[in-house]
């Protein structure tokens, strides 16, 4: 496809171009910044955004999905909200506004974004991923805050660290470069709310580098509105024996886009992605995930599981790449979806590209509805068939949160999937 | 893990610089002049004697292809073919259509001879009985010979080049030729309904069972030629018929292409079954010449409790770009699809299938087995998907990959696409499955466990193989031994 050829434009492809020009003055960043940003909103009005002839976005044609962008509102409120887990430390994001006064736990340094837009050392992180990346053209072109953190060497958090991104309405675009330091050990969530049924466009790109030997639980829980589209990407990049626990659940939103692409650098790592995605509604959600093991002896499993009820419509796409020298890689990743409605839509595509001899790759991917003889096993115990149904998708996303090895969220998390499931099933 | 020795030697066994067929026969030939245009439609057309209705058919899709673009989503390379630098008509001098084996150039019945592909209808395959065969021998661009015409005729199976079936059963070829890849589908396929020159045309009228195994032998000879041949096969309501299909070309240092298009109709009950050994010439081991195989198969399973099952062995070309399909219409219709895709040198291999599901009750299974060596990319793409009424649709699918060195690639990239709650499917791409019951199976009656795997690896390649018919199987025969021991998933 001739990228360069004049498109027209979508209400909506216009919006965004529109939200740029007219922030211009007043977005941050010094000419380094200002010069990629007028690049990325050169590609998008240029290239528009992906239809589902570009291939990353073969199942969300964004140009047809995303109709209108709510304009930004800068005078809108935002309410903080509780932490998910008691004792949490809660890093504020309000409608966009990082708020960075609170107290950090020993051993962390949190640095306002908006400050390294103004500075310029956040122009070189700026840079899109491909001629695909959408996402990240999007909030290259108009972010104006967020949150850096650096975590030293050595420092192991007790308590999570809640960023906690709450919208009312209007636009947010939000940055997060994080780093580990070597040997660490923390939890991090990644809250994504809306106080109300106002239409809210947000995007926002976490950029975790996890360091030598360190051990990472990152959670991202999507909890926005029904009118609401949310365009996410989580980079990370793995040092030598670094452990990244990603943990991703959707709970809401209208046009959701939840793009996960990491790279292993260092021998000896490992990556666990375990994904929910509790689908209702007319929404559209969609997960997008790449995994490049570039170094030998790395090791990576991915499960996600889809609950799809309505007439939502749910997407997985899962490429893991195994270079040429990645000799000893063991990647395995799963797709398992129980489709409960005949109105309701599921594509999966799990790839598997691989330039080396000695690993071992593999990839499943189920659709089905709930097994009948579990279903009757439970009836035939006097259990009524809406229960029964209930507790059968409950225990086959619930086995997965299990995992986390944290009571406290354990509890908490079951407790927003089954808060949804009742509300949904 | 990676690959076992004895896989390692079987595979090189069948390396591109192994390529048996590569000769070339010296034949006086009739050519159409170079390049393509709507003369060169009109003089195809003419020399087949084709009715005024087919002229205008070829015309518009021909016109068509011109607005079309090339597509580039497959995961091959190559130089940008020059449509106007390829013969689109070579026929040997004198021959525009089949005759009766006395009347066939005898060159010619020697290069089917070299080939080892029975033309003479007495003649048993390798002084073994067995079951008869009939066979069209295509050269370039005209079927030469078919045999035991006159036998099938009285069983009520037509069995005829297209280009006859063309003239003789206007009304049939009319009412079924591009009903299943309709002359819009692809860039290839569109051009190939544009300049197609010749291939089969079955059809097995109801309930019959076609008395013997069908098969075309498809024989690229001139230099510079693009052979664009045309298959389409109906089994009417609670038929049956095998068919199979061979390809093979001289070694030259120059690229060929390959353009076919195959349709399958399946009517209620009715079942088909196809088996293709593509062995192409892939090119020399620096990657110079080759045929460039891009083919649009699909079967339409038409009427209910209809089978069309997909059996494929793939070594040569070297650009395969090939995805034989079902489209499950029927109620209960069925649909499969067995591969065996060994890309070699510097061969590229981009092939699968799609089950599209859309009567109640339908059922697909795939199985693909990819071996990638030498400096080759070998790529499964399938697409497996329920639509809305697709009630209860069942796919299982299996797809593995075997790389030997590191200098080649292997990719799976399957598409599932689910629309229905009822729908059933599982795809699944894991290494070495043996499971502990078979080896325990074994170890009990005394196999050591080494011999145990390998029996038990080999037994899962020969799930495809045994789907061939015995008269193929001969030549897939040196692919049997190939373990997947050691596959990457």
């Amino acid at each position: 496809m001739n990228m360069q050829q004049a498109i027209k434009m979508t209400a909506a492809e216009t919006a965004l171009v529109d939200a740029y020009t007219a922030q211009i003055g007043d977005l941050p960043g010094d000419g380094s910044v200002l010069s990629v940003r007028d690049t990325l909103v050169h590609e998008l009005k240029t290239a528009g955004l992906p239809t589902r002839r570009v291939e990353s976005w073969h199942y969300t044609d964004l140009r047809t999905l995303l109709r209108a962008v709510p304009a930004a509102d800068p005078s809108a409120f935002a309410d903080r909200v509780d932490a998910l887990v008691t004792g949490a430390t809660v890093l504020s994001v309000r409608n966009g506004h990082a708020d960075v006064k609170g107290n950090a736990p020993e051993g962390v340094t949190i640095r306002s974004y908006t400050d390294s837009l103004l500075d310029g050392s956040a122009a070189a992180g700026l840079a899109v991923l491909g001629s695909d990346d959408a996402i990240g053209r999007i909030n290259g072109g108009l972010v104006r805050g967020g949150l850096e953190l650096s975590i030293a060497d050595g420092t192991e958090l007790e308590d999570p660290l809640e960023i906690q991104l709450v919208q009312s309405l209007g636009q947010a675009h939000t940055r997060f470069p994080v780093s580990f330091g070597a040997n660490t050990k923390a939890t991090v969530i990644e809250r994504h709310l809306s106080t109300n049924s106002a239409e809210s466009l947000i995007s926002s790109v976490s950029d975790i580098v996890v360091g030598e030997g360190a051990d990472i639980t990152w959670i991202v829980l999507q909890q926005q509105g029904a009118a609401d589209t949310h365009l996410g990407q989580i980079r990370f990049d793995l040092a030598k024996d670094a452990k990244l626990h990603l943990f991703l659940i959707n709970a809401g939103g209208k046009l959701v886009r939840q793009e996960i692409h990491g790279k292993t650098s260092g021998e000896g790592a490992d990556f666990k992605l375990r994904g929910i995605n509790l689908l209702g509604g007319e929404s559209h959600t969609d997960v997008t995930f790449t995994l490049g093991h570039n170094v030998p002896h790395t090791t990576s499993t991915e499960i996600i599981r889809n609950v799809v009820f309505d007439r939502a419509k749910g997407v997985f796409q899962g490429k893991i790449l195994v270079a040429k020298d990645a000799q000893k890689t063991d990647a395995k990743m799963a797709c398992n979806t129980l489709l409960l409605s005949d109105d309701a839509d599921l594509s999966a595509k799990p790839e598997l590209e691989i330039f080396a001899d000695d690993v071992q790759c593999g990839h499943g991917a189920t659709v089905a509805d709930i097994d009948h003889t579990q279903l009757f096993y439970l009836m035939a115990r006097g259990i009524p068939e809406n229960k029964a149904r209930g507790m059968l998708v409950n225990a086959f996303v619930a086995e997965i949160v299990e995992e986390l090895d944290d009571e406290p969220l354990v509890e908490a998390l079951e407790s927003v999937i089954s808060t949804w499931l009742e509300k949904h099933a | 893990m990676p690959a076992v020795q004895e896989t390692i030697d079987q595979v090189r066994q069948i390396d591109v610089d192994q390529y048996k067929y590569g000769f070339e026969t010296t034949i006086e030939v009739e050519k159409a002049p170079k390049g393509l245009s709507e003369d060169i439609i009109r003089f195809i057309s003419a020399k087949k004697s084709e009715p005024e209705w087919m002229l205008e058919w070829r015309l518009d899709a021909y016109r068509r292809w011109l607005t079309m673009e090339e597509p580039t989503w497959a995961r091959v390379n190559y130089p940008k073919i020059d449509f106007n630098d390829i013969y689109y008509y070579a026929a040997p001098k004198g021959t525009t259509g089949p005759k009766s084996l006395d009347e066939v150039d005898p060159e010619l019945l020697k290069v089917y001879e070299k080939l080892g592909i029975p033309l003479k209808e007495q003649e048993m395959l390798a002084g073994v009985q067995k079951s008869k065969i009939a066979v069209d021998a295509v050269f370039d661009s005209v079927s030469v010979v078919t045999t035991f015409k006159e036998e099938l005729k009285k069983a009520g199976v037509i069995f005829m080049s297209i280009s006859e079936a063309i003239r003789e059963y206007p009304d049939l070829v009319k009412k079924y030729l591009g009903s299943v890849v309709p002359p819009t589908d692809n860039y290839y396929a569109t051009l190939n309904c544009a300049v197609f020159t010749d291939g089969s045309f079955v059809y097995v009228p109801k309930g019959v069972r076609c008395p013997m195994e069908l098969s075309t032998y498809f024989r690229i000879n001139e230099k510079n030629t693009g052979q664009f041949e045309r298959t389409l096969i109906i089994a009417e309501e609670g038929a049956y018929v095998s068919y199979l299909e061979g390809c093979t070309a001289p070694q030259r240092d120059e690229n060929q292409l390959h353009a076919a298009v195959v349709e399958l109709v399946a009517l209620d009950e009715a079942e088909i079954k196809y088996s293709t050994v593509q062995n192409w010439y892939p090119g020399d081991k620096h990657g110079k010449g080759g045929i460039y195989n891009f083919v649009t198969k699909r079967g339409d399973c038409r009427g209910k409790n209809s089978k069309i099952s997909w059996t494929q062995v793939e070594t040569g070309s070297a650009i395969t770009w090939k995805y034989p399909s079902c489209i499950l219409r029927g109620d209960g219709s069925r649909g499969e699809f067995y591969s065996i895709a060994v890309s070699n040198g510097h061969q590229q291999i981009d092939s699968g299938t799609k089950m599209i599901h859309l009567g109640k009750n339908t059922s697909s299974r795939i199985v693909s087995k990819g071996i990638a060596a030498g400096v080759s990319e070998n790529t499964y793409r399938g697409q497996v998907s329920a639509h809305r009424k697709a009630e209860n649709a069942r796919n299982f699918t299996q797809c593995d990959s075997l790389l030997i060195g590191d200098k080649c690639g292997a990719h799976t990239v399957p598409y599932i696409e689910a629309k229905n709650s009822t729908a059933q499917f599982e795809h699944e791409a894991t290494t070495s499955k043996i499971s502990e019951d078979q080896l325990f199976y074994c170890l009990q009656r005394g196999i050591p466990t080494e011999a145990a795997i390998a029996l038990i690896v080999n037994g899962f390649v020969k799930e495809v193989i045994q789907e061939l018919p015995m008269e193929f199987a001969v030549e897939a025969q040196k692919l049997i031994g190939i373990s997947l021991e050691g596959s990457v998933g």
